[in-house]
């Protein structure tokens, strides 16, 4: 069976790479985005069956990431969004624009391969 | 005249230059100390701070960035998207098209999905009205943004429009096609929350040169040095002016000018004094004078700050026609800025603004140009009378030649020191060397500029603004 | 030889004047050169510190990485971990290396719960990371103290409270923000103790950076915020008008009511808004009454909280200023009588009074 793709759209390179350790060793493949354009164009070009994407992120912010996969390229990949204190407000926008999940930092990765799974099972 | 008397005139003009360089070299070397005080404290103070909350609070203050533009259609697309890419949370974008007749508008309306909107403006300050309306964008991730569209009536006129609608508390004021980093606007806004014997009224940034910078979708990647020399000269005139000069102000609390590419105000302030100039073409100048002077007058503890961290690039001319005429421009404005508020110069009332910042600025400033004309005038006239005692002429314009040499390294030093912005092997022996030929790369041209410019605004009051063609920034 | 013989005695026989400009002038070419040559220096060693920490940083944040998934659940530490502390804490005592690698763990500490900022901790204090902490604590300096203190913020040590604690009263005020945050992440509004007797301002950044981190927490049980209402220091009640209003503080309502005739404007506006946000209708009559003695901000603060509570027996007073000079409260007074006198409203630009007004009436009305 073919490894499920997810893109993984974060500034933080630690946490980043924190991240694709352990989701890789979940077996996924995973390719990475330091930026929200970066991660557009993964996107289009490698058309992944999740999208983690931060919401606070250089040049093209989360936010314009998600409108940009639900209206531009009418995609209904599962999307979560990493946000932090105070960004609220703009959960509710990711969730408007058609975000599936959130996930408020601080939190832990064990969380966050439950979310997965459960969106790809 | 006998020749008793001709030699006493020649003596006292003698006199005259070689007091008015030596102060202006005293006065050099006074302020790079200063600055080098400043920066030790600013890089201290700064060593710990943690902006990350500041940015991605809701609780801090509310900031509008107003941008002008006027036939920007190349690029005003690229760089809204980078204004749109600020990491501060509570902040909008207000473009405002000035009247531009190519089809700006349409790219915009196109890009950001906008439509038009209800709108009412409080016209606290007049300004050329509205042309098809106010609009916004359909688009949630776009919430942020807002386009004016609006008759043209100059940059001043367009800046105020934006004072107008603005419901924010701060306004920063910039140029489209600047460049901002994602960190600019809580660095910038950071003095204004933090002092709390004053009312910082404004603060200033630095300009860096954006010329073969390489810039990917509104992001700087990676700076390069670039191969004109008179960009390069431009690039060690900046860092003597920012790092030196601009630095040294601020902590005298002198500063004059804010750059117009770049700068937040205190939106109460700025509209209690009127806004922007529309009748000087040194609109950034007068301003950041006129709202010194009002506070001075009202009584109030103010300050002028200054952030010398390098948050915003722009395209620096990259011709010596263009060179000399925004050199004109600037010129301009400052006798301008100066005439208008003659009022302050070594006036008692108005503290250490009337008595020092302004006659600073008058005469090293405004005067220089027209003395150093003079002295090669007088120069050349020796010449002809043979005059010269020509041991005396060259050991010290040697001198003077090789202070302006020492002066140019020590301002790469406080660069390197500093931001270390130009990283790359072999910039460093570029750099040297361009000490040593900016003087006569640079200066010529500036003086000559600034020569026109005194010409033009006393005898040829019809000059219009000097152009400035825009290569953009997306253009490597 | 001779040439140089002949410059040497020119330069004798010169006058004094120019034997100074270019003596001066020597000094400073050599300054020049100097000041070149050590320039390259400066730059060749910045380049080389550049690319090792990129090369160091890449290594440790693997190390880092390896060093978490490798935990065991019960918290114990195991061979491989003592192994990777082993070898942080050799690069520990190099200063740019401790630079790195607090960043790497600090990069993390925000962003991962749990077992895992615990494990960071513990890192942390095994490595020897936290004496060097304390050790700042210690200097002369105020900004290597602050450094010290935001270090322990960072990285939630509660134990060095007693360390920290006396810089509240430090003469800088960056020693005393940080010293301010430190308690209020480590012990929330417990924290905020030092408000009781601040007399030093307590600058908006402060106030921000305290709120965001009071946020934070999911314990949101607030203490009482009274006293600080009541400050003498004009900026604490600034601050604590903040808290009651993003924690519905309801019941210090008569303390806001009292505070409407604080000497300082920018408080009572900040009073009227957070009466606003709590629902003070209060407040309303007295105001009312008040009206034309207040300030213009207070004004408009005033009528931002009419149009949140407004009641049909408002009428009257609305009406009254219905075309008040300042825009923003005939903007505000507009849209308020739309909202109740519907009517009325659409009576209104018939009425010869409105003539200066009709764009603002045609507005209002569109909305």
């Amino acid at each position: 069976m073919n490894k499920k793709k997810i893109v993984l759209a974060e500034d933080n390179s630690t946490l980043s790479l924190l991240l694709k350790f352990r989701l890789e060793k979940e077996g996924y493949e995973l390719l990475m985005a330091q930026d929200g354009r970066e991660a557009l164009e993964v996107i289009e070009k490698e058309t992944p069956d999740l999208i983690l994407t931060d919401i606070m992120m250089p040049f093209v912010s989360g936010l314009e990431v998600i409108s940009h996969i639900r209206l531009k390229l009418d995609l209904d990949t599962p999307i979560i969004v990493f946000s932090s204190a105070g960004q609220e407000e703009m959960v509710i926008k990711a969730f408007n624009l058609g975000a599936n999940d959130f996930m408020g930092k601080p939190f832990s990765p064990n969380e966050l391969i439950i979310r997965v799974k459960r969106l790809l099972s | 005249m006998d020749t008793s008397t001709v030699k006493i005139i020649l003596q006292i003009l003698h006199y005259l230059f070689f007091g008015y360089a030596f102060a202006a070299i005293t006065s050099y070397i006074i302020l790079s100390i200063i600055s080098g005080k400043e920066t030790i404290e600013y890089l201290k103070k700064n060593s710990f701070v943690n902006y990350k909350d500041i940015l991605s609070s809701t609780m801090s203050p509310s900031i509008t960035i107003i941008a002008p533009a006027y036939n920007e259609s190349l690029n005003v697309v690229e760089n809204v998207r980078s204004l749109l890419s600020n990491h501060y949370v509570n902040y909008n974008v207000i473009i405002i098209n000035d009247g531009s007749s190519d089809n700006s508008l349409e790219k915009l309306i196109e890009a950001y999905d906008l439509e038009k909107i209800d709108f009412i403006i409080n016209e606290k300050i007049k300004t050329q009205p509205l042309r098809t309306g106010v609009f916004k964008s359909k688009n949630p991730a776009f919430e942020k943004l807002m386009v004016v569209d609006k008759k043209n009536g100059g940059k001043a006129d367009a800046l105020n429009m934006g004072l107008n609608i603005s419901k924010s508390k701060y306004v920063a004021c910039i140029d489209v096609d600047c460049l901002l980093l994602e960190d600019a606007l809580q660095k910038m806004i950071k003095p204004f929350l933090e002092v709390t014997n004053a009312k910082v009224i404004a603060a200033g940034g630095v300009i860096r040169i954006a010329n073969s910078c390489i810039i990917r979708g509104g992001k700087l990647i990676d700076v390069n040095l670039p191969k004109k020399l008179l960009v390069q000269s431009q690039i060690l005139e900046y860092l003597r002016a920012f790092l030196l000069g601009r630095m040294a102000w601020s902590r005298l609390n002198g500063l004059l000018v804010i750059s117009g590419a770049f700068g937040i105000f205190d939106k109460e302030t700025a509209i209690a004094v009127g806004g922007y100039d529309t009748q000087t073409v040194g609109e950034d100048m007068e301003i950041v004078v006129r709202m010194r002077r009002y506070m001075e007058e009202k009584n109030e503890k103010y300050r002028v700050s200054y952030i010398p961290d390098p948050l915003c690039w722009t395209e620096a001319p990259d011709n010596y026609k263009i060179f000399v005429s925004q050199r004109n421009r600037w010129t301009r404005g400052t006798i301008e800025t100066l005439k208008k508020h003659r009022k302050i110069g070594f006036n008692r009332n108005y503290g250490s603004f009337g008595m020092l910042s302004y006659p600073y600025w008058f005469i090293f400033e405004r005067l220089a140009p027209i003395i150093e004309a003079v002295g090669i005038v007088y120069f050349v006239i020796l010449i002809i009378l043979k005059e010269v005692r020509w041991e005396y002429a060259l050991s010290f314009l040697l001198l003077a030649y090789i202070f302006s040499v020492l002066f140019s390294i020590i301002a790469l030093y406080s660069e390197e020191l500093t931001y270390h912005q130009y990283k790359k092997k072999g910039t460093g022996y570029k750099l040297v060397l361009l000490t040593a030929l900016e003087p006569f790369v640079l200066h010529p041209f500036i003086l000559y500029a600034a020569i026109k410019g005194n010409y033009d605004y006393y005898f040829n009051k019809k000059k219009k603004w000097g152009v400035m063609q825009r290569k953009g920034l997306t253009s490597v | 030889m001779a040439t140089y013989q002949y410059l040497i005695d020119y330069f004798n026989e010169s006058p004094l004047l120019i034997k100074l400009a270019w003596g001066v002038s020597s000094a400073l070419s050599v300054a020049i050169v100097i000041l070149t040559l050590y320039l390259k220096l400066i730059r060749a060693t910045l380049r080389k510190r550049d690319a090792e920490s990129a090369k160091f940083r890449k290594d440790y944040e693997a190390t880092l990485i390896e060093y978490l998934y490798s935990g065991s659940e019960n918290g114990t530490i195991n061979d491989l971990q003592l192994t990777i502390i082993e070898k942080l804490k050799a690069s520990v005592p190099i200063k740019s290396k401790r630079k790195i690698i607090i960043s790497i763990l600090y990069n993390l500490m925000n962003e991962v719960s749990g077992e895992m900022s615990d494990s960071i901790q513990t890192l942390y204090y095994k490595t020897g990371l936290y004496d060097y902490a304390l050790a700042r604590l210690k200097n002369k300096n105020w900004y290597i103290i602050a450094k010290g203190i935001g270090e322990l913020t960072r990285f939630k040590i509660e134990e060095a409270h007693d360390l920290v604690e006396p810089f509240i009263m430090h003469p800088r005020h960056e020693v005393r923000k940080e010293t301010q945050l430190y308690m209020v992440n480590m012990f929330r509004f417990k924290g905020l103790t030092f408000l009781d007797d601040l007399k030093a301002p307590l600058s908006e950044w402060a106030q921000v950076q305290l709120l965001e981190t009071l946020q934070k927490f999911d314990d949101q049980q607030i203490c009482d915020i009274k006293p600080w209402l009541k400050s003498k220091n004009e900026t604490v009640v600034l601050f604590a008008l903040k808290l009651a209003k993003i924690y519905n503080q309801f019941e210090v309502k008569d303390t806001l009511i009292e505070l409407l005739s604080h000497p300082i404007k920018e408080v009572r506006v900040s009073v009227i808004e957070a009466l606003t946000s709590l629902y003070g209708i209060e407040a309303k009559e007295m105001l009312k009454a008040n009206f034309n003695e207040l300030s213009l901000e207070e004004q408009i603060s005033f009528f931002g909280l009419l149009e949140k509570l407004v009641v049909p027996s408002d009428e009257p007073f609305i009406e009254k200023h219905l075309f008040h000079k300042n825009f923003e409260i005939q903007l505000l007074a507009l849209k308020i009588l739309k909202s109740i006198n519907l009517d009325k409203f659409m009576g209104l630009s018939k009425s010869p009074k409105s003539k200066g007004s009709k764009r603002i009436i045609k507005f209002v009305n569109n909305i």
